[in-house]
């Protein structure tokens, strides 16, 4: 094992201000799930613990590997604001729209998942621009809900509190925990809301209709998240971008309909100390060189594996810490010995003097193999970059 | 390049909406229009290969393909089973109820001349299997975007091998996060990430069981 000189939070520190670390730091994406699997659970019984036992189970997993760096969220689920009916209207919209869980079709060991529909139409766009996000809000308050107003609101004020008192007890093990609020881009937002295909039809449609939009919804994506940050007080905001890079789009698209939103969302945050986690699945390869014009040493670009991470470290590695990529398929069906070969070549190559966190591609998987994490977080303990 | 082939990969949805009205109002024969068309969406493809069009102009073009057809498809004779590339049958694996990638690829193989069975979302092997009896197809394709359904896929491979069918069958799985590993754990005969290149593997799977 190498020597550490460093405590977590400084290591981490360190890697994201690009300043020298006395090894690569690791933080692992996860939820409920793969340590309720480990414990012998299914998923849905991982999903529905008391977020007590989530806590538990997460802490049992960080024990038992012997700890790692920091925890990107705490324990289960988000905070939210309970003065913020508007964030509460974005998130029940969102997820009574999309998620599908156990007992509602989906096997005992099944991440929930989000299934393609259809919840604003062309419309909608018209009532947002119309009335701006919050008349919109009032007007639509009861379309998506699923729980009474009254519920919803105390459901937040528990969350919060629960999200608090976690953040606070790994704050006593000396872990810190990166992320204070998430949030998904306009692009993200609306490309859920109005499902890929729509939403893709809308850009060529009716541009100028979807960027109106985007304008109107920016500004309080960015103050909705500033205000979790500053109530659970970690100073980290999650952006959620998975639709909108190179996979999906142009360039031009992105110059258009998602790189200014992601610019002005980074600025904001910056400009009140508030690290941006750019949550990247998919591939954003060919728009790594847009990132060099985010705040520097504010941002962590964190890769799902499907970026190339080496360009992303030759583009970026002056400027913004890199986070990832241990793909899925090698942490689910990989060996150990192939798990450790790849982490060591990350190491290696984007760990490099500074500037990464080993970290799984994605959130770790259900069904990862649990001495294939294990060889995850040990790898970065034992392996120091090459020169 | 006609000029409805370039209006299609232009994207230029109104204009191949009156071009199409003005063929089909002048009595050019409906496969002919079907045919430039595809040209068109051959000219799509090429340039996603190039990199110089992306998966949104894909989704675009194949939106603008499928609902010219509404309009050109009462105009076609009925097809001959002579008429199409192959049979598939696609499926999301049992499960897994993500769609995009599924029904893109769908659509693509449509326009590329296949006879597509497409049974949806969260399918069980035995209802793969019934399907491949009942349509005689040489092609299964599958998806998924979840680690846990790599075993769902693989046990629809496994439940086609005890139909007795595997060997009449060329097997596919796609998604997101399916690479090689995947591939062989699950015992298919390719594996893709990406849908137009899905489409050529299938195209390839069609010459070798003709």
């Amino acid at each position: 094992m190498i020597k550490e000189t460093m405590t977590p939070k400084d290591r981490i520190e360190a890697a994201i201000k690009l300043e020298p670390y006395d090894r690569v730091p690791v933080a692992p994406l996860l939820n409920s799930q793969f340590p309720a699997r480990h414990k012998g659970m299914t998923s849905a019984e991982g999903f529905a613990l008391h977020d007590e036992k989530k806590f538990q189970a997460l802490v049992d997993l960080f024990d038992e590997v012997g700890g790692w760096d920091a925890m990107l969220y705490p324990g289960a689920g988000l905070a939210r604001n309970p003065e913020d009916s508007l964030s509460l209207y974005l998130w029940q919209s969102l997820s009574r729209k999309q998620r599908v869980f156990f007992g509602e079709g989906l096997p005992v060991n099944s991440p929930p998942q989000y299934a393609e529909r259809e919840v604003f139409t062309v419309d909608d766009y018209d009532e947002i621009i119309r009335l701006g996000w919050e008349g919109f809000v009032e007007k639509n308050r009861e379309r998506p809900a699923f729980l009474p107003h009254d519920e919803m609101i105390a459901w937040a004020r528990n969350r919060t509190a629960q999200y608090s008192k976690d953040v606070k007890r790994w704050e006593e093990r000396g872990i810190p925990t990166l992320i204070g609020a998430a949030v998904p881009s306009p692009l993200m937002y609306l490309s859920l809301m109005r499902s890929l295909t729509r939403f893709t039809m809308d850009i060529y449609r009716i541009p100028d209709k979807v960027q109106a939009v985007m304008d109107t919804l920016v500004d309080y994506f960015i103050k909705s998240s500033i205000d979790i940050t500053r109530l659970v007080g970690i100073p980290g905001v999650i952006l959620i971008l998975e639709r909108g890079g190179c996979f999906y789009y142009s360039l031009k698209i992105f110059e258009r309909f998602e790189f200014p939103y992601i610019k002005k969302m980074t600025e904001a945050f910056a400009s009140e100390g508030i690290l941006s986690i750019l949550h990247f699945d998919q591939d954003y390869t060919l728009n790594l060189p847009y990132f060099r014009d985010l705040p520097k040493k504010m941002c962590i670009c964190e890769l799902d594996s499907k970026t190339d991470i080496f360009k992303a470290k030759k583009i970026l590695k002056d400027h913004m810490c890199i986070m990832g990529d241990v793909l899925p398929s090698l942490l689910s069906l990989g060996t150990p010995q192939e798990v450790k070969a790849y982490c060591q070549k990350l190491i290696d190559i984007v760990g490099k003097d500074t500037g990464f966190i080993l970290s799984s591609g994605c959130s770790v998987p259900d069904d990862t193999k649990f001495e294939n994490f294990k060889m995850m977080i040990d790898t970065a303990k034992n392996c120091w970059p090459h020169g | 390049m006609s000029e409805l082939a370039d209006a299609l990969v232009s994207l230029n949805e109104g204009e191949v909406a009156k071009l199409v009205q003005r063929e089909l109002d002048a009595s050019v024969d409906a496969i002919s229009i079907l045919n430039e068309l595809r040209e068109g969406m051959d000219i799509v493809g090429e340039r996603f290969k190039s990199g110089e069009y992306f998966l949104s102009e894909l989704i675009v073009s194949s939106e603008i393909f499928k609902e010219t057809m509404k309009v050109v498809e009462p105009h076609l004779q009925p097809s001959r089973e002579g008429d199409k590339l192959a049979k598939m049958v696609l499926g999301t694996a049992k499960g897994d109820i993500h769609n995009i990638g599924k029904d893109i690829v769908a659509t693509l193989l449509r326009i590329a001349g296949f006879e597509v069975y497409d049974l949806g979302i969260d399918v069980a092997p035995s209802v793969f299997v019934n399907i491949l009896k009942e349509t005689g197809a040489p092609i299964l394709g599958m998806s998924c975007l979840l680690t846990p359904y790599f075993e769902s896929m693989k046990e629809t491979v496994k439940a086609v091998e005890a139909a007795g069918l595997r060997d009449n069958v060329k097997i596919i799985v796609g998604g997101g996060i399916i690479d090689e590993r995947v591939r062989k754990h699950c015992g298919a005969d390719a594996w893709t990430d990406d849908a137009l290149e899905g489409v050529e593997i299938c195209k390839k799977f069609a010459q070798e069981v003709r």
